[in-house]
């Protein structure tokens, strides 16, 4: 009783922060919106038994992503003369709601056929930090070692753009 | 009342918003957002199944989308400050450096 209670506030959570996302102009009030939803979906975690992912999550996401956006965001210092002008906002969010409704059913209708199963909290190592230790470095191994040269070529690579450099694309932008 | 079915259709809605926020809206910043809205949903949707079928491999793979969107944010972002400095604008519409042809 008390899950479905957390369920349904974490549920509405993290729709109405993922609506704030596309609804306000302003990107640092969207990314607060993002932020909620983030932080929702890790509670969905911790009460699917994935006490790791939900560290993960809060850790990684709320913690770095987000904060990197948000520091961007400031560092920018965008005033609200700069956003973009978006006159047909809502009638372009009426066409893709109009194209992601079949899309919602189809999944939907899929998944309500399958058997049902209990889904309430249980008391097992299942989502605990050493499983999944245990899966990552037997069956995973060669995507763990694939991702981490993946995180070390993002690194050298934010490194290189982020240098100052006389560049054709400088100046293009700044004879147009 | 909490079951596959409902966990399906927060992640559905998830993965949906993030699909319209793209389509949407023309602020660079708020299209990063979305995309990485659509990779939450599809982990909220793996973390399901993986309490559904009680096997560990979607929490391994949910941990690996969550590397590769760590990664993502890096270069997403350095590139996002660079378009800002040439462009002085976040509208994806402006951005065609790379286009054939006409020079804008």
């Amino acid at each position: 009783m008390m899950a479905d209670i957390i369920f349904i506030a974490l549920a509405f959570l993290a729709i109405s922060g993922a609506i704030a996302m596309i609804v306000y102009t302003n990107p640092m009030y969207s990314a607060l919106g993002v932020l909620i939803s983030m932080l929702s979906v890790a509670g969905m975690f911790a009460l699917l038994n994935a006490t790791f992912l939900f560290l993960v999550q809060i850790i990684v996401y709320a913690g770095a992503i987000m904060t990197l956006i948000l520091f961007i965001l400031m560092f920018l210092n965008i005033k609200e003369e700069d956003l973009p002008k978006e006159p047909k906002k809502f009638q372009l969010i009426a066409l893709g709601a109009i194209i992601m409704i079949p899309l919602n059913i189809l999944i939907l209708k899929a998944v309500s056929k399958l058997p049902a199963k209990d889904f309430s909290i249980s008391e097992t190592d299942f989502g605990d930090i050493k499983p999944i230790g245990m899966q990552l470095y037997n069956n995973w191994l060669v995507a763990f070692e694939l991702i981490s040269i993946l995180l070390l070529v993002a690194l050298i690579g934010s490194v290189v753009l982020a240098k100052k450099r006389n560049s054709k694309v400088k100046n293009q932008g700044d004879n147009s | 009342m909490i079951s596959l079915t409902t966990y399906a259709f927060v992640a559905m809605m998830l993965f949906s918003l993030g699909v319209i926020g793209v389509i949407a809206r023309r602020n660079i910043f708020v299209i990063y957002m979305s995309i990485e809205m659509m990779l939450n949903g599809v982990n909220l949707f793996l973390v399901t199944f993986a309490r559904y079928h009680f096997n560990m491999d979607p929490q391994v793979i949910t941990v690996m989308v969550i590397a590769i969107a760590a990664a993502e944010a890096a270069i997403f972002l350095s590139v996002i400050i660079l378009l800002y400095r040439s462009r002085k604008s976040l509208d994806t519409d402006v951005f065609n450096i790379l286009k054939q042809g006409e020079n804008s």
